[in-house]
């Protein structure tokens, strides 16, 4: 529904002089939790830079919150929470005034915005620590300090571009706790860069997945592994003969040593792998369906795709002839 | 008090002499005596434990409403005239607030010396240090010390980091990921260093115009005729603060601490003049002046107020028009450093 988009591009196109930096991105970023993912160079910082209505694009047309990034920047930034991947604070400053602070940068009155900035503190998790001064905060409590001035104005969108960098697990596990919360009962939207797949994974329930300026893919994370469900098995004595049977079964296998993936085709898959060991006299020590990783999924995705727009509803269709369709020739794609 | 549920029934416990002697044994014996106690439910006093949360997050929404543009851009001014008086706002240092306190001190020797010249009635005291033409240049363009020692000095300390420390500390993207613009940002950060210079400059500049009236009893005659004098010193002082912040905050836009801005603007305002003195001594020219942006501001100042000129090979329009390419330049610069600065990463 449009309604329950909070972002939405059509060709969206960004050039710095003959260089490419956003290459007609056709979005649609519904409520909720958000995952950006995409390699250094992808666009990642354009993009957001351009929701945020920095800079101006070169061609196409994009709403953040119902606002045109056109034309609406400041609104847009009113509304939203940004919080930046470097550090953006001052370290000679308290934390409770430096969030005070970044308050009334969005016009909030100096009494309502210490107020507010006592609220996030807490609910980050720096009550006790707000009135120290930045530079003395550990990376985890800096972050933290960033999330406070970003919701300090209860943003309908956070922006958090890395919010885990550089953070120990209690601290990371953490801010994802507190990005989860955020969303969960907060009912806020997220849009969360990075380059942690386990973190994206644990907060968002979308991804979009930038490769090259261009959407390489963007959908449910929930669809995506979906269809790329595997069997591993466990194999002890005969792994080569299980193999080669399975193989001229038709089954498509991925070996590491003892260990084996079958991809989950069919609903007797379990039954033809067992005909297979009992075939060839191979004990299988070991069944369970392998769940892919977002991270298994990423790299899979940027190793296979090419360089024309995919989205995930692609890729479901047909999962192995898609990820072929745009691949270059020599990575098995081209004209299919 | 909670209960812990019916006792199992004991086992009935044999005392005999092979029987050894266990903690085990010597508590059934204790416990379970089999005199009819089976059917007894043991109560224990201790509390049962329980996860307590000592902090529970929870997000707390808030309704209220955004002012705008004009209460945006004064925070930002507020942010940056308050951290010179109080804790919260800009951190200045404690080296810098002294030294703004010893110039404005320092910056009030002609009023203390008025009133002393007044209270007294020594005419000869008060011809040195009342008002006057040549007292009223002096106060905001004299070069020692006022200009060798306090302005620049204090221009130096304020443009030092106000820029160069939102690079440095990546504390820009605080301002543009919000509403504000980069005109609204830089106005801001110029007028807030103007207004601090203004406090020492023409806050005792109007003091010691003021002073001169309430000790000698000025009347409007003497009002009417000084008056002109008086804004012309004004409208100096208003060209040297403009100068030395547009030059500084240039520099501090293109720089990435403290040091390289203050020490560049002291080169430039020091060094120039000091140059040019040296061309002017050896080859009797004075065109160097022009490089020298106190020469020039001192230069039209003179043309202004009317004092006596020292520099007298050229127009003072020469230095006039040499401080608008100056102060284009350095607004250029500045203009075009700030729209560079990130949000993304710096």
């Amino acid at each position: 529904m449009q309604d329950d988009l909070i972002i939405k591009t059509t060709d969206l196109t960004k050039s710095y002089g003959p260089h490419v930096a956003l290459s007609k991105l056709n979005l649609s970023v519904p409520k909720g939790a958000t995952g950006l993912l995409g390699p250094n160079g992808a666009g990642k910082s354009t993009f957001l830079k351009t929701i945020l209505g920095l800079v101006q694009t070169t061609e196409g047309e994009g709403t953040v919150l119902g606002l045109d990034i056109r034309t609406q920047g400041d609104e847009i930034r009113s509304r939203i929470g940004y919080m930046p991947e470097y550090d953006s604070l001052n370290p000679d400053m308290e934390a409770i005034h430096q969030v005070r602070y970044s308050g009334e940068l969005l016009g909030m009155n100096p009494t309502i915005a210490l107020a507010r900035a006592h609220e996030t503190l807490q609910y980050v998790g720096l009550g006790e620590q707000r009135y120290r001064n930045i530079g003395s905060y550990s990376t985890g409590m800096k972050q933290a300090t960033k999330l406070a001035c970003a919701l300090i104005h209860d943003p309908e969108l956070i922006i958090a571009d890395e919010p885990s960098n550089g953070l120990d697990i209690s601290a990371r596990n953490y801010m994802i706790e507190t990005l989860t919360n955020t969303v969960k009962t907060g009912n806020r939207s997220v849009l969360m860069a990075s380059h942690l797949m386990d973190d994206v994974e644990r907060v968002c329930d979308n991804f979009i997945l930038l490769h090259k300026g261009k959407l390489a893919a963007q959908g449910r994370i929930e669809d995506l592994k979906a269809f790329d469900r595997e069997i591993e098995i466990h194999v002890w004595g005969g792994a080569s003969r299980l193999e080669d049977a399975m193989t001229a079964k038709g089954m498509s296998v991925r070996r590491e040593g003892r260990v084996m993936r079958i991809l989950h085709e069919q609903e007797d898959t379990t039954t033809h792998i067992l005909q297979c060991a009992a075939d060839v006299g191979a004990q299988i020590r070991r069944m369970h369906e392998y769940e892919a990783s977002l991270e298994d999924l990423f790299l899979s995705i940027m190793e296979n795709l090419g360089y024309e727009v995919k989205s995930s509803e692609d890729l479901l269709a047909s999962p192995v002839q898609a990820r072929k369709v745009d691949a270059p020739e020599h990575m098995g794609g081209g004209s299919s | 008090m909670s209960e812990l549920g019916e006792v199992p029934k004991p086992m009935p416990v044999e005392f005999a002499a092979e029987a050894p002697v266990t903690g085990k044994v010597r508590l059934d014996a204790a416990w379970g005596s089999t005199e009819g106690d089976e059917d007894l439910t043991a109560a224990s006093t201790t509390v049962g434990k329980s996860d307590g949360q000592i902090f529970k997050q929870q997000y707390k929404q808030w309704n209220g409403e955004l002012n705008p543009r004009w209460m945006r851009n004064w925070a930002i001014l507020r942010h940056h005239l308050l951290g010179i008086f109080k804790k919260g706002h800009r951190p200045w240092g404690i080296p810098i607030r002294l030294y703004l306190l010893v110039v404005f001190v320092a910056s009030l020797s002609d009023v203390g010396m008025t009133l002393v010249s007044g209270l007294i009635g020594d005419s000869g005291l008060h011809s040195v240090w009342g008002v006057s033409r040549d007292n009223l240049y002096a106060h905001v363009l004299g070069f020692f010390p006022r200009n060798m020692l306090y302005y620049p000095v204090v221009a130096a300390l304020l443009v030092g980091g106000v820029i160069s420390e939102d690079r440095q500390h990546g504390t820009s993207a605080l301002y543009f990921s919000r509403p504000i613009t980069r005109f609204d940002y830089v106005a801001m950060k110029f007028i807030s260093v103007a207004m601090i210079q203004g406090i020492l400059i023409l806050v005792t500049l109007a003091l010691y115009y003021f002073a001169e009236i309430a000790t000698m009893g000025r009347g409007w005659a003497w009002i009417i005729d000084t008056f002109p004098l008086f804004l012309a010193t004004v409208f100096s002082a208003l060209l040297l603060i403009f100068t030395y912040t547009s030059i500084g905050l240039s520099l501090s836009s293109v720089s990435n601490g403290k040091f390289f801005p203050g020490i560049a603007l002291l080169s430039i305002i020091l060094g120039t003049k000091v140059l040019a003195f040296i061309s002017s001594n050896l080859f009797d020219r004075e065109i160097l002046y022009l490089l020298s942006p106190y020469d020039c501001l001192a230069h039209v100042g003179q043309a202004i107020i009317g004092t006596q000129p020292t520099y007298d090979q050229y127009s003072w329009t020469w230095s006039l028009a040499s401080l608008v390419a100056m102060n284009g330049i350095a607004l250029y610069v500045l203009s075009t450093r700030v729209s560079s600065m990130e949000v993304t990463r710096e």
